[in-house]
């Protein structure tokens, strides 16, 4: 794997340094019962960053994603989003949010323009079929409005879910393992729609994923969790820097995770 | 960007309606309802129309006999309701069981409870859309069996309801919709409650047995007028006064026997049905101000189980929110 220095940082140079964090996760902790998964930690995704986080799987990346969608509640900690606390204003941040799960499903029984009418009218979105309209088109797959999502393939369903997560045209957008399943065209697709969320819509993106060439060429900012701490942190540009004899962000990782 | 509650909930009412109405198993599920309703009442009917003949043809012998004076007939069609109220009793129960626990496993079924708790939505809305959204297809499913009931009642049976039949028809229709939301509520809270989903479907499943058929069947097989046909009393001639002297030497079984069917929501259900349309002989005629008054403690009793089963399906439903148990 050969690193790429064309991420997309360029294409937005101004974005990454707003004065206003998009994320901010101040000593994080997270138990579940007697199993502590997140250790203390503390991270700031700047507005417009395309912020990737790595680990190994149970290292707590899901979890991260979790308390900052409000899915859970964090332990010990705290966490905002666009400002917003995940806590105390959790409808706030629900507002200013997208999100696709690994493995995302939909409702089967209803059409994809079903299923994005409904999470459309949820986020408060006025023009709902305009707003579909828009986001089908974005993503290319405008055919698929009226077929029922349970006879799509798994990039399909992508697509849809992503579709689905930008409705409502949010600040930020979380995406949990979002190449998990999917072909090498569909991976190279959804590699390109993430830089145009970035770049054309101006969305800040946190991601959670295994694929390091993603990360190389997608990312302005990486992450390392590792056992729930997180072990490194620091822009593409100067990861590279400080990392020169390394052949591969893949090296770069393995020596990371094993210090 | 507005968001206003009332259209969240119609949205998720809207889900919950569209979600279950395109289900092939519910859909098999509320056609055989509806039809053995439909050919309760069409037997029913039949006999109904020869009772009518049967007393024409008296009518006529008598005058020709000479007979001036007839006693006015006591025809009450809406007793021909009997087996659509009994199968709304037994295969609504399950039909309402079922839409809860497709409610929880929509959800469940491939995460997409996870995108749905992302979105600024409150439980109380989730809640009330659910309810909203099972109770419109609740509401649907009875409207077209009180109207094939009617229809077939005039076609069949030779005799169109009036006014107050229709009312007396739209409450006992009415109380059946809250029935029939108990059972859906219990199927939610039971499914929302459950680590196993299918756990859920199970125990909801024999509650129904008890409530609906094992309680109601005690009830009645420990009532001693239940012994002979036409009731016991009845055929020893033992009239009321002396029934309830009778009864009052074994109070404690009674109090037994009657504790036993007040727990069971089907009993309070067909007692108040069967006394708005007149089936149990003793309310066939009688206003409906004076079957609320009787029947209280079996509105009160109803009402209370759907507060309970509602208050249990939102504590489910915040517990789901909580936990997002995924199948």
């Amino acid at each position: 794997m050969s690193i790429s220095r064309t991420h997309h940082r360029d294409a937005s140079p101004d974005k990454a340094v707003d004065a206003d964090p998009a994320i901010e996760i101040v000593g994080l902790s997270q138990s579940f019962g007697d199993t502590q998964v997140l250790h203390g930690i503390d991270l700031t995704v700047g507005a417009g960053e395309v912020f990737g986080f790595l680990g190994h799987n149970g290292s707590g990346k899901t979890t991260t994603i979790n308390v900052l969608t409000t899915l859970i509640k964090p332990t010990v900690g705290v966490a905002r989003v666009c400002g917003f606390d995940v806590l105390s204003s959790r409808l706030d941040v629900q507002r200013s949010i997208g999100y696709l799960p690994e493995n995302i499903r939909l409702y089967d029984d209803l059409t994809a323009s079903e299923n994005l009418c409904f999470f459309a009218k949820l986020s408060g979105v006025k023009d709902v079929s305009g707003a579909i309209d828009q986001a089908l088109g974005f993503l290319d797959c405008t055919e698929l409005a009226d077929r029922r999502v349970g006879t799509f393939s798994k990039g399909m369903r992508q697509r849809i879910g992503i579709a689905q997560a930008i409705l409502h045209q949010p600040a930020v957008l979380f995406l949990d393992e979002p190449t998990s399943g999917l072909d090498p065209m569909g991976v190279r697709q959804l590699r390109e729609t993430i830089s145009r969320l970035n770049s054309e819509m101006g969305m800040t993106i946190f991601m959670n994923t295994h694929l390091l060439s993603e990360v190389s060429r997608v990312c302005t900012t990486i992450g390392v969790l590792a056992e729930g701490s997180l072990i490194y942190l620091d822009s593409m540009d100067r990861t590279l820097e400080r990392f020169p004899d390394e052949a591969s962000l893949e090296d770069i990782y393995v020596r990371l995770d094993y210090r | 960007m507005t968001e206003r509650a009332p259209s969240k909930i119609l949205t998720l009412a809207g889900l919950e309606f569209k979600s279950a109405a395109r289900s092939r198993v519910l859909l098999l599920l509320i056609l055989s309802m509806v039809l053995i309703a439909a050919a309760s009442i069409t037997i029913a009917s039949y006999d109904f129309k020869a009772q009518i003949a049967d007393y024409e043809a008296y009518l006529q012998q008598a005058r020709a006999t000479g007979v001036a004076i007839v006693a006015p007939p006591q025809f009450f069609p809406l007793q021909l309701l009997r087996g659509v109220i009994e199968y709304v009793q037994i295969i609504g129960a399950v039909i309402a069981i079922g839409l809860g626990y497709m409610s929880v496993a929509r959800g469940r079924h491939g995460d997409t409870n996870r995108l749905l708790f992302t979105r600024p939505v409150r439980t109380r809305e989730m809640f009330f859309g659910r309810l909203l959204g099972a109770g419109a297809l609740i509401v649907t499913i009875l409207v077209a069996t009180a109207l094939i009931s009617v229809i077939l009642i005039g076609t069949v049976g030779g005799q169109w309801l009036n006014g107050g039949e229709i009312a007396r028809l739209a409450i006992s229709f009415a109380m059946a919709a809250f029935y029939m939301l108990i059972f859906y509520a219990l199927g939610v809270w039971i499914s929302a409650r459950s680590k196993v989903l299918v756990n859920g479907l199970v125990v909801a499943l024999v509650i129904w047995l008890s409530v609906v058929l094992v309680i109601p069947q005690i009830g009645d097989t420990m009532d001693p007028d239940n012994q002979v046909p036409g009731g016991l009393f009845a055929a020893l001639q033992v009239n009321k006064a002396d029934e309830k002297k009778v009864l009052a030497n074994f109070s404690t079984y009674e109090k037994v026997r009657n504790g036993l069917e007040e727990t069971s929501l089907t009993k309070h259900y067909e007692r108040l049905t069967f006394a708005v349309t007149g089936i149990k002989d003793t309310y066939a005629g009688k206003s409906l101000s004076y079957i609320a008054g009787e029947k209280r403690n079996d509105i009160i009793w109803l009402g209370g189980y759907l507060f309970l089963l509602s208050g249990l399906m939102f504590s489910g439903l915040r517990q789901e929110r909580k936990t997002r148990k995924v199948t």
